[in-house]
């Protein structure tokens, strides 16, 4: 299964928008995909290491660097596919870079 | 025998406001002292809308749905911080601006804000994507009028009719 997580400032709307959308999306590409939305503020070094990409809502300054891939998702938030479609490639792309399962 | 659930409305007409603020604190503060008053936030409420809309902001471009739109923005913070799962519609009369949600180095004039109050992010349908079907499906000529309304019994309906469309 592939971890994804997804994080905004109080883990109430827009990452569980991002979550929903993500498992969603990336189900029917055929990729088994699990999303976990958080607040930025619980995020630390080992919470981030237990997942394999990283979908904030913009650049975010977590106070270190984190070791996984970081894919901004704020673009998914709109729900129009045209603004979707480049998140969800990329996301994609990262999991057959990294060759996640 | 089997119960449906029900689902609350997200709308309340009391609920809906119109402010002449011209900043987003005292917006926000006005909001939160009404909000406050009808039971449906904890005292916290503003401290933690506004310390969350600084570190995270909740501007939303809408130039790039349709041009004649105004930019909205969805103060909000952590469910423990409010009683109950509800949108609040304010008018601004005057522009407000705010950060990008997206993009927090940029900021913009809003128009109008979805203060989202939402104590049970698991639970239903998820608001904030309920705002932006709104906000991207209803007919531009009418989301433009709605925009400008000052007329709160005329956004609630709006507001509830499109919704309710919206799930159907």
């Amino acid at each position: 299964m592939i971890k994804i997580l997804a994080a905004c400032g109080a883990g109430v709307n827009s990452s569980h928008q991002i979550k929903d959308a993500l498992e969603k999306e990336m189900s029917n590409r055929g990729y088994n995909v699990k999303c976990d939305a958080v607040m930025v503020k619980d995020i630390n070094e080992d919470m981030i290491n237990r997942y394999d990409i990283f979908t904030p809502i913009a650049k975010t300054d977590l106070g270190f660097t984190p070791s996984i891939p970081v894919i901004d998702a704020g673009p998914i938030l709109y729900r129009i596919s045209a603004m979707a479609a480049p998140v969800y490639d990329k996301v994609e792309e990262t999991i057959k870079e990294k060759g996640l399962k | 025998m089997l119960m449906e659930k029900k689902e609350e409305k997200l709308f309340a007409e009391d609920n809906v406001y119109i402010s002449s603020k011209t900043t987003a604190e005292e917006v926000i503060q006005e909001i939160s002292d009404k909000l406050l008053a009808d039971g449906l936030v904890k005292p916290a409420f503003y401290e933690n809308v506004i310390g969350r809309e600084k570190d995270f902001p909740t501007g939303i471009d809408l130039n790039v749905v349709n041009e004649s739109l105004p930019n909205i923005a969805i103060p909000h913070t952590e469910g423990e911080f409010v009683n109950v799962r509800r949108v609040i519609p304010v008018h601004l009369e005057h522009p407000v601006t705010f950060k990008n949600m997206i993009d927090p180095s940029a900021s913009m004039e809003v128009k109008f804000l979805f203060m989202i109050l939402n104590n049970d992010p698991e639970g239903q349908s998820n608001i904030l994507a309920q705002i932006m079907n709104f906000c991207t499906t209803t007919n531009a000529n009418d989301l433009g009028a709605f925009f400008k309304s000052t007329d709160k019994k005329a956004i609630y309906e709006f507001l509830n009719r499109s919704f309710k469309d919206q799930k159907a």
